[in-house]
């Protein structure tokens, strides 16, 4: 409105008007870039900003201290739920899914569900910024690409094998039961291992085989026993007979 | 990193692709984006025959990646030291080239 009113060559920047309206002068704020007045060129000419000269280009050296980002909440929500799961968890297990449907999924999780087995997602970067610093470091090279976990109180591993087997495109990665990390080889020996009450007997039978034989020598007929403590005896002198000859 | 020419891999005339790793080297990266790239349902749907066979070890060995195609021929991807996008380009431009072929036989 004031350029309608007032005719007058709007000049180029920095120059003062030929004609100044005092009537339909413009405001302070403008759309176009207002011509200042000379004294106030002059000042912001002369107090323009000089940055410092660097000696070292930006860039040369890498910065002196390390810019550490803070967890946002999310995150730190996130990995409260993941220190929950690897505490209560015996068994933590990484398979990388290339490609299932909404429907495999959910087939997959049910079959899990029925043994007890939960299927969890998190994101790769939240896992490894959690996992860096702590027991389960060496896990860390895992978690790369498309990663699902499975995890579950009790290590069902023969079930989830053969659950993993049906979708083909599921891939075990490696498995972390009882804070023991295994790989897929590892895992699949460790479901062949039979259970801890049958591997208990068999150390037991073991150690008392010895004490058992005795037991069932002195068992039978006296007189068995007493032939072959007489047969061990002539063992013994014919030995140290051969010996004392090898002597002299 | 350039991304490969087109998001898809086409399948067409691939038989059989074998991917062996080991999770726990430091050069499985590539491999297993590629084998993300390529056991995708995109790429599968274009061939339902193919088969994706992936194969987890742990003998700190290479990674490897062995296709079969249609007529015989063998493409051996060692991925230890190539990025996923050069693996899928020369994979395509294989595939392209055999795609090609079997038109050609296919109107004579």
């Amino acid at each position: 409105m004031a350029a309608t009113l007032c005719v007058k060559v709007l000049p180029k920047q920095g120059w003062l008007p030929l004609i100044q309206t005092v009537r339909h002068g413009s405001k302070a704020v403008t759309r176009h870039r207002r011509p200042m007045h000379i004294l106030k060129q002059k000042l912001m000419a002369v107090t323009e900003y000089i940055p410092p000269a660097r000696v070292i280009p930006p860039g040369a050296y890498p910065p002196q201290s390390k810019q550490v980002q803070e967890d946002s909440a999310f995150m730190v929500v996130m990995k409260r739920n993941l220190k929950n799961v690897f505490q209560h968890s015996k068994m933590v297990a990484v398979v990388q899914n290339n490609a299932s449907n909404a429907e495999d999924m959910m087939m997959l999780k049910h079959r899990l569900h029925k043994h007890g087995i939960s299927v969890k997602f998190f994101p790769n970067q939240v896992v490894r910024s959690f996992i860096k610093d702590g027991l389960f470091s060496n896990m860390a090279p895992l978690f790369i690409g498309p990663t699902v976990l499975f995890v579950s109180e009790e290590p069902k591993v023969k079930e989830m094998l053969s659950t993993l087997r049906a979708s083909p495109q599921m891939t075990l990665l490696g498995a972390c039961i009882d804070n023991a990390l295994l790989s897929a080889q590892g895992v699949v020996s460790y479901s062949k291992l039979p259970s801890v009450s049958v591997v208990q007997g068999e150390l037991v039978s073991g150690l008392t085989m010895l004490t058992s034989h005795t037991a069932s020598l002195l068992q039978r007929h006296p007189a068995h026993l007493s032939a072959l403590l007489q047969q061990y005896v002539k063992q013994q002198s014919s030995e140290g007979a051969p010996k004392a000859e090898e002597a002299t | 990193m350039a991304a490969p020419s087109k998001a898809t891999v086409v399948l067409k005339a691939v038989k059989k692709i074998a991917v062996q790793f080991c999770p726990f080297e430091s050069n499985v990266r590539s491999t297993r984006e590629f084998l993300a790239m390529v056991g995708s349902e995109r790429a599968r749907s274009t061939n339902m025959n193919c088969e994706v066979i992936s194969v987890v070890r742990h003998d700190q060995s290479a990674p490897v990646v062995d296709i079969t195609y249609l007529d015989g021929d063998k493409l051996v991807l060692k991925g230890a030291k190539l990025t996923s996008s050069e693996m899928l380009n020369a994979f395509q431009s294989l595939c392209t080239a055999k795609d090609l072929q079997a038109k050609i036989a296919a109107k004579k």
